[in-house]
């Protein structure tokens, strides 16, 4: 493999872990609170969750770079007073991936959560424990597998994100060409061989970080 | 909350005035719970058939489920009152709850679980407490496993030493025994008894199974659809039902429509199928003409045998014979139809099989039955619904 390749493999790992991370700290919340609790609101909000499994990701990436890129207040405000750019950056492109993955994990963990018996999240608040401490040490816990499952499902689609990240970040080699866009360009040069060494990364990629995570939440959720 | 203290004894932990004052009001699609009761230093048990709303009450008392409205007062403490804007939240209600699965935390060892409410403890203490909870439930050994690998009886130990570890106020308790088969309730009986007996702690048990509630009611609550029909003593509920529907709920058997023709102080005199009988004790606030219904459990007729002579005191007697039988493992239950009546069966009486048999019985035998006028009970009956 050549050392473009190896940019390549760090890029989309970042893009990808940045992604993932969006994702659990929006995702998880979001994800509990649906599972738990009724409101007004609640279908409009589980709708949102859903729709960006449903639009193209290059449209999801078009209004992203419109959004954060300089024609934009919110993106003049993060350029110009948090000094942060994030078009044409992996930052950028992990955001794009984020959308895109979230409502996997959104729905998986909210599976998850709704397997875990409300009775003992009642008999854990009577014996004292605040509602967070109660997610903390018993609905995540045996919740875990399903979680780790939603973890890995949205690291994974984040790696093999295409059409949002390359709105957005575009195509620069060494700074925001992940896998995807990689293949995409041997394809385009004509360079078969290539294309099909980056597939085979990306695919493993994507095998490794499902089996990696549902063997580590195997061995944390064994009852 | 009382800080535990591993040299304090349980009994010191209780103190006086387990005041018991409950008002719960939820209105639910299809359903309407509005539950008055109070208790004293007694053990509670909230009795009915499912789907009466006891589970709702006691999950309200446990802060655990949303009221409309009402007032919840726990040994003179106040943790609801919806006028005064009061709601303890259920981390600080210091209740021990426990559902009728359990809810067992299964990520968690029997140690884990019993020590999940010491949380605020150090370290030693907590471990103290833990193994004093152990020894009291008798789960030693155990400490190390996952609750999934318990019998159904070890697992109910772990939930109450769980709910019993940080000392709470009150034990509430949903349906201890459904889970559990016939000769383990009794003997788990017996230990919550024992327990009781030990640490003083107060407890409110719901239960819709007769025995348990008998066995296990100083105060008994019925509750029917949302509503306290009556609440009392084993002795009242039991064998003096306010009405009908009590009677039904309680497992008396015979009850049947007569009419009041004579009330003489404490007795009120019946005619029933052209049979006179006398009720002794229950007699307040009847008017002669009133329709009234007329209870006996099938245990308390008894049969007299042709060669029994005089009666010693006063006895309701009366004719019939036996239309039907059915044989359950000790007890014979036999349908009888009493001389005159158009019914096919009008009483049952449950008798020993060896009575069955010593006073040579059989179907179709004629026979001569015998009520004592103080457990005859009389309640007025309930003017026709519009």
């Amino acid at each position: 493999m050549t050392s473009i390749e190896l940019a390549d493999v760090r890029i989309t790992l970042q893009v990808a872990g940045l992604a993932t991370l969006f994702c659990i700290l929006v995702g998880i919340p979001l994800a509990w609170t649906l599972a738990r609790y009724r409101f007004r609101g609640r279908g409009l909000l589980e709708a949102l969750v859903t729709l960006p499994l449903v639009l193209p990701p290059t449209v999801v990436g078009y209004y992203l770079l419109r959004g954060l890129g300089r024609s934009s207040p919110v993106g003049r405000f993060l350029e110009d007073d948090v000094g942060a750019r994030l078009v044409f950056t992996w930052e950028g492109a992990a955001i794009g991936a984020a959308v895109l993955s979230a409502p996997l994990l959104i729905r998986t963990a909210q599976a998850a959560f709704e397997q875990v018996d409300p009775e003992v999240e009642r008999v854990a608040a009577t014996l004292g424990h605040s509602r967070l401490g109660i997610f903390f040490t018993v609905t995540l816990p045996l919740a875990i597998r399903g979680v780790g499952a939603a973890i890995a499902l949205a690291f994974a689609r984040a790696a093999g994100e295409f059409g949002a990240t390359i709105m957005v970040a575009g195509n620069i080699p060494g700074k925001t060409r992940t896998l995807s866009v990689a293949v995409y360009d041997a394809v385009q040069a004509g360079d078969l061989q290539r294309a099909n060494a980056t597939a085979l990364v990306l695919i493993a990629i994507s095998l490794l970080s499902l089996l990696a995570f549902s063997q580590a939440t195997g061995l944390l959720g064994r009852r | 909350m009382i800080p535990v203290r591993a040299n304090m004894t349980d009994r010191q932990l209780y103190g006086e005035g387990s005041g018991l004052a409950i008002h719960v009001r939820r209105r639910l699609p299809g359903f309407s719970l509005d539950v008055a009761f109070m208790a004293n230093r007694q053990r509670v048990v909230l009795f009915g058939p499912s789907g009466a709303g006891k589970s709702l009450t006691l999950q309200a008392v446990a802060g655990i489920a949303r009221l409309d409205g009402g007032r919840i007062v726990v040994a003179g403490e106040t943790l609801y009152d919806s006028e005064g804007g009061i709601n303890v939240p259920p981390q600080a209600r210091r209740v021990g709850y426990v559902p009728q699965r359990y809810a067992l935390f299964s990520h968690l060892t029997v140690e884990q679980n019993i020590g999940y409410g010491l949380h605020r403890l150090q370290a030693t203490e907590r471990q103290a407490r833990v193994r004093e909870m152990v020894s009291l439930m008798g789960l030693g050994g155990l400490e190390r496993r996952r609750t999934s690998e318990l019998s159904g009886g070890q697992q109910q130990r772990v939930a109450l030493a769980r709910a019993l570890a940080f000392s709470p106020r009150i034990l509430l308790l949903d349906e201890p025994f459904s889970a559990l088969d016939v000769p383990l309730r009794g003997e788990l009986r017996n230990e919550l008894l024992n327990l009781e007996e030990k640490t003083g702690i107060a407890m409110m048990i719901v239960t819709h199974d007769l025995a348990d509630a008998f066995l296990l009611g100083q105060r008994i609550v019925v509750i029917d659809n949302g509503r306290v029909l009556q609440e009392g003593s084993q002795e009242e509920v039991f064998y003096r039902p306010a009405t009908r529907k009590v009677a039904e709920l309680v497992g008396i058997r015979n009850i049947f429509p007569a009419t009041v023709i004579a009330v003489e102080g404490e007795s009120a005199y019946l005619e029933w199928n052209q049979v006179r009988l006398e009720a002794k004790n229950s007699s307040q606030g009847l008017q002669v003409g009133q329709r009234v219904d007329v209870c006996i459990r099938p245990t308390q007729i008894m049969i007299r045998r042709p060669e029994d002579a005089a009666f010693r005191g006063r006895m309701n007697v009366l004719d019939g014979a036996i239309v039907d039988e059915v044989i359950n493992a000790e007890t014979y239950r036999l349908f009888v139809r009493v001389t005159h009546s158009t019914n096919r069966s009008d009483l049952e009486i449950e008798l020993p099989g060896n009575t069955y048999f010593r006073l040579g019985l059989d179907r179709n035998k004629a026979i001569e039955m015998s009520i004592r006028p103080d457990l005859l009970h009389v309640i007025p009956a309930a003017a026709p619904s519009p």
